[in-house]
């Protein structure tokens, strides 16, 4: 009985259960509501998007002043393998050298055997028909990869001074390397001062010398003068930047800015306009040019009597017109080397570049600059400078005796172009008169391009060498202005070891004169100069006439 | 209180319910933002090529061969520039030159001079 009227044993393990599935029930809508509000408050998972990689900034266009395309990037298509995917590496390499022969097949073997890589670049930049001829390989393991790539439209057009990138995109030379850190913040496209119309003729006329002259280099410069924007520069051999300096040295080095050299007598207008500058000379003086001079450790001679005048009294215009050595030094050693100096440092020829923007070579002057150095430096030589230093010392002529530095980014702000007055306005018309003489009237008439008042000097050097000068290499050059009666533009040419292949003489009144005004005559109207026929006036001077009394 | 339970269960309810909704239209939005980030990155890479080849196409010494050879133009000769005194002496003579009409003389035809 005692059995039957005891209660039943207390379950105490029936609320302990319910309460541990409770428990646990309670745990898993915890992890399920957790995981749905982690899904719905973080999204899925957007990493295959590739977002990031179409937000990478693309590196900036570079536009000519007209905004002419001479650099860009576009999206491209390289050749990537993965070696870990190719099981016949041999038959992969064979294909790949079909389209790429100059691929070196050992290379390539040696990048297919390393079967722990993923990944390997086999060419970067492929063109059009290139990925269609390897698609049509058929082969395993190749893989198209599409990235940023730099084109150069316009070809070697000024390659030299455009530069190049690296394959990623790095700046490697010219402007793409100076301004690198520019370019790579993309947005607007770096507008530079070139017209690429102006720097095709340069450079046509360049290659087009080269059927007329053996030669080793060529140089041609155009620059505004009031504003030193650079309109053009070019430097032959050309350089195409698409080969990323895989070029000889010849066609490497950018002689217009790198390039150091003894340029002749276009420095006679500088001589003469520093003589006149300081009180030392007027334009009536005369001098006797008819035998050699000595003047320090040096006699000074001429290749070639005095036609136009006497050699016994020619002036300043007839030095320059006829390109008289004697006569030059003469006029230097009455200026002193002291003035000399002084006027070829204000015009900038005795320092390097310090400033933004491109560099040029610094020059090399003479050690000693004694009674020597002075004759010798008034006619152009013993001094060595780039192109571009020298096309400057030309703009006072052109601006009424104001230098001006060179510029190459638009816009220029006439407000910010550096100007120093170098000369009054007074010796600066008297000199660009003499030289527009020297083109009517003296060496330098083939370039005399009809209706642009062309206004300049020839200038031929003998190269230097370690044993001396050497009589049969030369530079010549001629540096302009036009046009005379409102001038504008400074042009310059150089021509390193010009030959004429008809035989003539290989002075720069042959070569680099000829050359001259082939670019004026091409590129004045592209720069909107209107021609003037009929006139022979330079700005606040009469036009150059000559009576037959002072020719006696 | 179990009501007023039930009521705040249910207005949490829909309040997640609505954010729930706001956040992936939002993931929408910006799945299409993406997508048009990408189209957009197409066109421009399409608008460079174009340009690039546009460059190409309009190079000098192509423009200026095909014009030579094509349509026979030089390079401007400075005879060809006249001054804007000379171009009205010059559109003078060429109203002259215009033919007589049957009833009078040329629209804008000079009287010519003894």
């Amino acid at each position: 009985m005692r059995a039957f009227a005891a209660p039943y044993p207390k379950d105490v393990w029936g609320p302990r259960r319910a309460r541990i599935i409770a428990v646990g029930l309670a745990l898993v809508f915890v992890v399920i509501v957790g995981r749905s509000a982690y899904v719905a408050f973080n999204g899925p998972d957007r990493s295959a998007v590739p977002v990031a990689a179409v937000e990478a900034v693309r590196r900036a266009d570079i536009v000519d002043r007209r905004g002419e395309l001479l650099a860009t990037t576009v999206e491209g298509v390289s050749l990537a393998v993965d070696p870990s995917a190719i099981w016949d590496s041999r038959d992969v390499v064979a294909g790949i050298r079909t389209v790429f022969p100059d691929l070196r097949e050992d290379a390539l073997t040696a990048v297919m055997a390393d079967k722990k890589r993923q990944f390997a670049w086999v060419k970067r930049g492929l063109e059009e028909e290139q990925i269609k001829a390897l698609k049509e390989l058929g082969v395993e393991g190749l893989m198209f990869v599409r990235e940023p790539q730099r084109r150069y439209p316009g070809g070697s057009l000024a390659g030299h001074f455009l530069g190049y990138t690296s394959i990623d995109g790095d700046g490697l030379e010219g402007i793409e390397r100076v301004y690198d850190d520019r370019l790579k913040q993309g947005g607007e496209p770096l507008e530079l001062t070139l017209d690429a119309s102006v720097q095709f003729v340069v450079e046509e006329e360049l290659t087009r010398a080269f059927a007329d002259f053996d030669m080793k280099g060529a140089v041609g410069i155009v620059l505004e003068a009031n504003s030193g924007a650079v309109r053009a520069i070019a430097s032959w051999p050309e350089m195409d930047p698409r080969r990323r300096g895989d070029e000889g040295d010849e066609a490497k080095t950018n002689r217009a800015l790198n390039a150091r050299m003894e340029l002749g007598s276009i420095y006679k207008p500088l001589t003469v306009a520093a003589a006149l500058e300081a009180g030392m000379l007027r334009t009536s003086d005369t001098f006797d040019v008819s035998k050699p001079v000595k003047i320090g450790a040096v006699t000074v001679r001429d290749q070639h009597p005095l036609t136009r005048v006497s050699g016994k009294a020619a002036t300043a215009e007839d030095i320059l017109a006829e390109s008289s050595n004697i006569g030059t030094a003469l006029i230097a050693q009455r200026m002193g080397v002291a003035q000399q100096k002084a006027f070829l440092g204000k015009v900038g020829l005795l320092a390097g570049h310090g400033g933004e923007g491109p560099q040029w070579a610094s020059p090399l002057i003479p050690q000693r600059w004694d009674e020597t150095a002075m004759a010798t430096v008034a006619y152009g030589h013993g001094i060595s400078v780039s192109p571009l230093a020298f096309a400057m010392t030309y703009t006072p002529f052109a601006n009424g005796g104001e230098y001006v530095s060179p510029s190459f980014i638009e816009p220029v702000d006439a407000a910010s172009v550096k100007r120093t007055r170098v000369m009054s306005a007074r010796t600066a018309d008297a000199v660009l008169s003499m030289m527009r003489t020297t083109v009517l009237q003296g060496s330098g008439k083939l370039a005399n391009a009809n209706g642009y008042e062309v206004a300049g000097k020839t200038g031929t050097a003998e190269k230097p060498t370690p044993d001396g000068y050497d009589p049969d290499r030369n530079i010549t050059s001629f540096a302009a202005v036009f046009p005379a009666s409102r001038p504008q533009f400074v042009v310059l040419v150089v021509l390193d070891e010009a030959q004429p292949r008809t035989g003539e003489q290989r002075t720069a009144a042959f070569t680099a004169a000829s050359i001259a005004g082939k670019v004026i005559a091409r590129a004045a109207p592209l720069l909107d100069v209107q021609p003037v026929l009929g006139a022979t006036a330079t700005r606040g001077i009469a036009p150059v006439t000559r009576t037959s009394a002072e020719a006696q | 209180m179990k009501r007023l339970a039930i009521i705040g269960g249910l207005v949490v309810a829909v309040l997640a319910v609505a954010v729930y909704r706001a956040k992936l239209s939002a993931e929408e939005t910006q799945v299409r933002i993406d997508e048009l980030k990408i189209e957009a990155h197409a066109e421009e890479a399409a608008i460079a090529t174009l340009r690039a080849d546009e460059a190409v196409l309009t190079r000098p010494e192509r423009i200026g061969g095909i014009a030579q050879q094509q349509l026979g133009l030089e390079p401007a000769n400075p005879s060809q520039y006249v001054a804007p005194e000379a171009l009205k002496q010059r559109l003078g003579e060429e109203k002259l030159r215009l033919p007589q009409r049957a009833d009078g003389p040329a629209e804008g035809a000079q009287p010519q001079q003894q």
